[in-house]
């Protein structure tokens, strides 16, 4: 009984999905102009600094285990919501390249089809980052910190090189429209 | 005849009408040349359609015989719903070359997750038909509907986590087949709890749904294409390709 239950919430948690995803497009073909707008900020700094090694370990040696986790969680759920703002940013770009590809100009098709895959890759990077941000707050001693530390923060620096570079394409974009 | 039976015929035959004018927009729109196997389905559906309704006003035609029948189309159906599932999958991911090496790999091994959890569900709900074969029906047709299900709502779940576009006709297939599959799998779950017991409502939701989803093929094949009126008149400066040279870097550690 319980099991038919799940599947039952389940096909109707399924059908709730599509029928949203069905009413959703309908209006963000409406809101496409204002593609534009939805780009949100993101201060590469401040989540450089957040992901910097050498706070964390300075944070490390001067604060107590407890309130260590404390801080060190709290600057990790700033980060996600950095990477949340980089991910959204990415999807506006993936529509302004879709928009791009309509252009009857082959060269800016191409480049409209060229910034989609790289929000897509960029999209695919977050949602690897955002674990690797989770997984950092329940296990402080795994991933970011510096046991890990060389390849996790080349994978960071990797990844601000790409929030710094997704910072400029926007203002491009906004200023060509 | 009943209400109820006038209700069952008209759940039974108008869909299939509709269907030969979603046949005919595949066929105005060159569409079968993209989708052939769903053009098969479209096909199939009206085929199988006739031969039933002839064998059940035929007298000389036994119950086994048209059970028989019967299975054989639910067979052939549900295989060429597989068929559609991937033929959008190939479409949507086709012009994206980052999902061709990401995006298909995980729909594959959705497909078998889901598949293996859709006939271990389905074995292990069992089924309240003591005749073997009535019994192994609904489990297969049970696992067939949990991985659809999850294989169509997992592509809707990771485009919009994307950002994909969809064209209109491909949207309107595969919602139209989700809308089907997800309510055929709470159906399916349900007749398998009570068996025969809500047999002929359920039968006629299943019914019911699958005329909105031909309603829904119908409308998105014959309306014309929708899509943003945005569009970029000027080349965007765009270091696209160092993105994907410095991703392809990070994602090959």
């Amino acid at each position: 009984m319980i099991l038919t239950l799940i599947l039952v919430f389940v096909a109707l948690a399924a059908l709730a999905f599509l029928v949203r995803s069905a009413t959703k497009r309908a209006s963000a073909i409406s809101s496409a102009h204002d593609l534009a707008a939805q780009i949100r900020p993101v201060d590469v700094d401040a989540f450089r600094n957040l992901i910097d090694p050498s706070e964390q370990e300075y944070l490390r040696t001067h604060l107590a285990a407890a309130q260590f986790r404390r801080v060190n969680g709290l600057r990790m759920r700033a980060a996600i919501e950095y990477v949340a703002c980089v991910a959204q940013n990415a999807k506006v770009l993936a529509r302004m390249g879709e928009a791009a590809t309509r252009n009857p100009d082959p060269a800016v098709a191409e480049a409209g089809a060229r910034l989609v895959d790289s929000a897509a890759r960029l999209r695919i990077f977050a949602l690897q980052a955002r674990a690797r941000l989770y997984v950092a707050i329940l296990l402080p001693g795994m991933g970011l910190t510096p046991a890990g530390l060389p390849e996790s923060y080349e994978r960071m620096t990797g990844m601000l090189l790409l929030l710094g570079r997704l910072q400029r394409p926007p203002e491009r974009i906004s200023a060509a429209l | 005849m009943t209400l109820e039976q006038v209700l069952w015929y008209y759940l039974w035959i108008a869909p299939h009408l509709l269907l030969a004018l979603v046949l005919a927009a595949l066929v105005r729109r060159r569409l079968y040349r993209q989708f052939p196997i769903f053009l098969a389905y479209i096909g199939s559906e009206i085929v199988q359609f006739v031969v039933l309704f002839v064998m059940l006003r035929v007298r000389s035609v036994s119950a086994e015989q048209y059970a028989t029948a019967y299975s054989i189309g639910l067979a052939l159906s549900t295989a060429l719903r597989f068929g559609i599932i991937y033929e959008i999958c190939a479409h949507l991911f086709r012009n994206y070359g980052v999902l061709n090496r990401f995006g298909k790999p995980l729909f594959r091994w959705t497909a078998v997750a889901l598949l293996l959890a859709g006939l271990g569900l389905g074995v292990y709900a069992g089924g309240r038909d003591s005749i073997r074969i009535i019994a192994v029906i609904p489990v297969l047709e049970r696992a067939a509907s949990i991985l659809q299900c999850g294989l169509v709502a997992g592509m809707f779940l990771f485009s919009s986590y994307l950002g994909l576009s969809w064209r209109s006709y491909i949207f309107g297939i595969a919602l139209g087949l989700g809308i089907f599959d997800s309510v055929e799998l709470a159906a399916s779950a349900i007749r398998a709890e009570t068996g025969h017991a809500y047999a002929r409502p359920l039968d006629l939701l299943v019914m019911a749904t699958y005329h909105c989803c031909v309603l829904i093929w119908g409308f998105y094949l014959w309306a014309p294409e929708r899509s943003s009126q945005y569009a970029l008149k000027v080349l965007p400066e765009t270091d696209a390709e160092s993105w994907n040279q410095e991703l392809q870097r990070l994602l090959n550690r």
